[in-house]
């Protein structure tokens, strides 16, 4: 069976840019959380969101112009030029011929939804004839992987796969398949979504938004915090990357992908989609449930979502041993499209560091949530197998297993 | 590594001609149009004030007395043509008999529902955000048509939305069949939808991407593939499922076999201009390459041409190039854009639903309105009349798409 | 605002949310047992009705409605109160 290495990673959150920066801060419980700066919020019950703070566009997108595109495609293109010199590759060195082979896949939720904020602004207010063609240039959600593509020269495959909440594993998915097939000798695989009023009505109108902190699997837990970013991840055959000297993060073991086909926003009550997702991840890995060291959890701080995921993880993972699984939107807030990606970039990184992150803000244990959830301090520990979970409206859900290197150059 | 054979065992359309196959196989033959004045809006303001609509559209005739409220255009389009699938390939009567396998779902689609998310955003400005509706925030996700499907239709597979505006629906049926392929699902209704509708076509239409030219000058334009004198294209909706199997399911349960999915190859654009033909060229050969048969005959070409400007251009360059690589030069080519107008996500499926019917009688439509193509024009076999086409077993059909954002893809079917 | 014109617009709502024919709407009627209506319905239904009476009350208090009298109820107590105070 032919082997996936994750050989760099590239990430742009709520607590910084760069793993350099995110990781430690990750460990050491740094909040992302800030009252909303995009917009006014103070017609909506809640007024904090994780922002990307101190994002310059410029800095990342060289080639094409930074107005020709929006917010989601500036952080996904700052990600995955993180990713590419992370793993050791100068994207100006690629020769055409090479970049055939180069292809990438991204997954989101809304794509780029301040455009279409814009054309709202200009209906409601009688505006239209301000309308130009920066819309139609702008706007459709595959625009993040192919602008990506394009500021890159990327000639290979390319695929958006919109699958919310859950898409970052999807697309990693995609760019597994995409290699194994012989299609592309390296795949960017990753997510984004930016910030938007749209996204943050929408959630606070189902009740979904938690007025302070998130605090997943905690007793007190009053739900998600929405917040913005990208994560991509530099993903080739293992022969590919040890042939080139390339540092490996770790192997993708395998994963799972499954449908409650339940309902639109709610979780199918007895946790079944979520249940089959981890265990088909481990099938396809060969793995049980007791070789993973870690999971990191969709974990987003709702009452329903963190139930229903400690049901899943206990029909997986049996209720006597308790593995740890941490949230890291404890601290990021949920990221959206974008949340899977850079949750597959921490459990690469765990595996290398041997650390994992904790779940913050956790005060009260909820005995419906009787997980080791890691609570507010960062664990020193051997990581062999790290699992991704992710959950998204319309049932979506995505279990990916990573694993330590079975060699390094 | 494991590689099965995926075949092609049911379908399900609705499109401006018509929902039966056959039905539409025959308008398309005998060039009738489905672009015409758009009633589900007011195109004053577009460029052009044709499109390829849905009129009438009865959601109830396909999904019953059930509550239809919740649902929006995008999803009732979808909700529809899957049923209609799962009715065509037996899949329905086999789960009613007791058939416990998951079926899966993969959906082209460019903005699933652009006007619901504008409705939603445009609601919250008008209202406060306190009066938005939830009903509407559940459906602005871009795979909500895809979960609306899903539990409409107990689809507890793998579920999977791809974007790639007119590259969406040829995405989703290459992603489809790699699941069966690959051993991951052995069932997977895979195509396409896009809704009609006033937020998307102004887009285009500031964009100077539809037909017609100046706002407010009579005439509509011209919306004709490959034509010399082609503006821009119609922008229209749809959608569109093939239930795609593993061979060996579907011979078990004696099912009907339309076509063999032969291959798929995707590449991209970088520069978005010239590179277009190289990317396509690349794609071509890359399905061609991973038919699993070996070789084959390819018979005719089903192409994304709509009308536009340079991306018809790109695309024939593209195709010739393609055609040259794999001893095909001159084989019939088609494109019916102009019959049914853009649908972006479900224009895939659409293309792949015609070429199957010309796999199973030797029929091509022409291009509806093909007049004179652009000078040194590189395909010698359109024609505005329809082709006839000696279909051996395992003849091959291609079809090509390209978004003008760069992506470019090519999937093959093979005659049963 | 009468009592059964209140509870009639109700029904018009909940009609027009739930897909319903108004005659199956009972007086009487549990919104999730008798009439079926899942969380996402009964939160759009609590959008309508509070746009419609202009009530301006938190979500929180729909979802503590369990049927139809009790939203009734709801509303003409809220009219009430906010109903200019004679002198």
């Amino acid at each position: 069976m032919v082997s996936i290495a994750v050989t760099g990673l590239g990430l742009a959150t709520p607590i910084g840019l760069g793993h350099e920066t995110v990781w430690p801060g990750l460990l050491a419980g740094r909040s992302g959380f800030r009252t909303v700066a995009l917009f006014d919020t103070s017609r909506h019950g809640t007024h904090l969101g994780a922002e990307v703070q101190d994002f310059d566009p410029a800095a990342w997108v060289r080639r094409l112009p930074v107005p020709s595109m929006s917010r989601a495609s500036h952080l996904a293109i700052a990600a995955a030029r993180m990713a590419l010199a992370d793993a050791g590759i100068d994207p100006e060195q690629i020769t055409p011929e090479a970049a055939e082979r180069f292809g990438v896949t991204m997954g989101t939720t809304s794509g780029e939804p301040l455009e279409i904020e814009r054309l709202s602004d200009l209906m409601v207010g009688d505006r239209l004839d301000e309308l130009g063609p920066e819309l139609a240039g702008r706007y459709p959600c595959h625009l993040i992987a192919a602008h990506v593509a394009s500021e890159l020269r990327f000639a290979g495959p390319n695929q958006m796969i919109p699958t919310a909440c859950a898409a970052g594993n999807y697309a990693i998915a995609f760019g597994v398949e995409a290699l194994l097939a012989g299609r592309a000798d390296l795949m960017l695989a990753g997510g984004a979504d930016s910030f938007s009023r749209m996204t943050y009505t929408g959630f606070g109108k189902l009740g979904a938004i938690a007025p302070d902190l998130v605090r997943p699997f905690a007793k007190n837990r009053k739900g998600m915090i929405p917040g913005e970013g990208s994560g991509v991840l530099v993903l080739e055959r293992t022969e590919s990357a040890l042939s080139r000297g390339a540092r490996i993060y770790a192997e993708i073991a395998g994963y799972g992908l499954t449908c409650d086909a339940h309902h639109m926003t709610a979780a199918h009550p007895d946790g079944d989609g979520p249940a089959r997702a981890m265990e088909r991840a481990l099938q396809t890995g060969g793995l049980s449930a007791d070789d993973v060291s870690y999971v990191s959890a969709h974990g987003t701080g709702t009452p329903t979502n963190d139930k229903l995921e400690t049901l899943a993880v206990h029909r997986v993972f049996g209720r006597g041993r308790k593995v740890p699984i941490s949230s890291i939107k404890s601290m990021i807030g949920h990221t959206m499209g974008a949340a899977s990606a850079i949750e597959a970039a921490v459990c690469a990184l765990a595996i290398h560091e041997g650390w994992i992150p904790p779940t913050m803000n956790y005060d009260e244990p909820d005995p419906e949530c009787d997980l080791d959830c890691v609570p507010n301090q960062a664990r020193q520990m051997r990581v062999d197998v790290a699992m991704n979970n992710a959950y998204a409206f319309g049932g979506n859900n995505a279990s990916v297993i990573f694993r330590r290197p079975h060699a390094q150059a | 590594m494991l590689r099965r054979e995926v075949v092609v065992t049911g379908l399900g359309l609705l499109s401006p001609l018509g929902d039966e196959a056959d039905a539409v196989h025959e308008a398309l033959l005998a060039g009738e149009i489905g672009v015409k004045p758009i009633e589900l809006f007011d195109p004053s303001l577009l460029t052009t004030k044709n499109g390829g609509e849905i009129r009438p559209f009865e959601a109830e005739r396909y999904l019953g007395e059930r509550n239809l409220r919740p649902l929006d255009r995008t999803s009732r389009l979808l909700i529809s043509v899957a049923g209609r699938a799962l009715e065509d390939s037996g899949w329905d009567e086999a789960r009613a008999g007791g058939d416990r396998r998951e079926l899966s779902l993969a959906v082209g689609t460019t903005y699933c529902s652009m006007h619901t998310i504008g409705e939603f955003d445009r609601r919250g400005l008008k209202l406060g955000p306190n009066y938005v509706s939830p009903f509407d925030f559940a459906n602005s996700v871009i795979n909500a048509a895809a979960g609306q499907a899903a539990i409409w239709h107990k689809l507890t597979g793998i579920n999977s939305t791809l974007a790639g505006g007119e590259t969406s629906g040829l995405q989703a049926i290459a992603y489809g069949a790699d699941l069966i392929r690959t051993g991951q699902a052995d069932v997977v209704l895979a195509g396409g939808v896009e809704e009609l509708c006033f937020e998307s076509s102004i887009a285009y239409s500031r964009a100077g991407r539809l037909a017609g030219g100046e706002v407010g000058t009579e005439g509509n334009g011209r919306p004709v593939p490959f034509d010399r004198a082609r503006d821009g294209f119609a922008p229209g909706e749809g959608a569109g499922l093939l239930v795609l199997e593993a061979a060996e399911v579907a011979e078990a349960r004696g099912a009907k076999i339309y076509a063999r999915i032969a291959g798929s190859g995707a590449a991209f654009a970088p520069e978005r201009n010239g590179d277009f033909a190289a990317a396509l060229a690349r794609a071509i050969a890359a399905a061609w390459t991973s038919n699993g048969a070996g070789g084959g005959t390819l018979l005719c070409v089903g192409s994304g041409a709509s009308g536009a400007r340079e991306l018809d251009a790109w695309e024939a360059a593209g195709i010739a190039r393609g055609l040259e690589a794999v001893g095909a030069a001159g084989v019939p080519v088609t494109a019916i854009k102009a019959n049914l107008g853009e649908a972006l996500g479900a224009s895939g499926v659409f293309q792949a639903l015609s070429l199957i019917a010309t796999l199973a009688d030797g029929r091509l439509p022409g291009i509806a309105g093909l007049d004179m193509t652009d000078e040194g024009f590189p395909l010698s076999g359109v024609s505005a009349a329809a082709q006839i086409v000696t279909v051996t077993p395992g003849g091959l059909a291609l079809a090509t798409a390209i978004s003008a954002d760069g992506p470019t893809i090519a999937l093959l079917f093979a005659a049963p | 605002m009468e009592r059964i014109e209140i509870r009639e617009k109700i029904k018009d709502i909940i009609a027009n949310v739930a897909g319903l024919k108004r005659e199956k709407i009972g007086d009487e009627d549990s919104l999730r047992d008798d009439l079926a209506l899942d969380s996402l319905s009964l939160l759009e239904i609590g959008v309508d009705v509070d746009y419609s009476f202009q009530l301006n009350l938190p979500d929180e208090r729909y979802k503590e409605l369990a049927t139809l009298p009790q939203m009734v109820d709801l509303v003409e107590a809220r009219l009430a109160e906010l109903a200019p105070v004679s002198a």
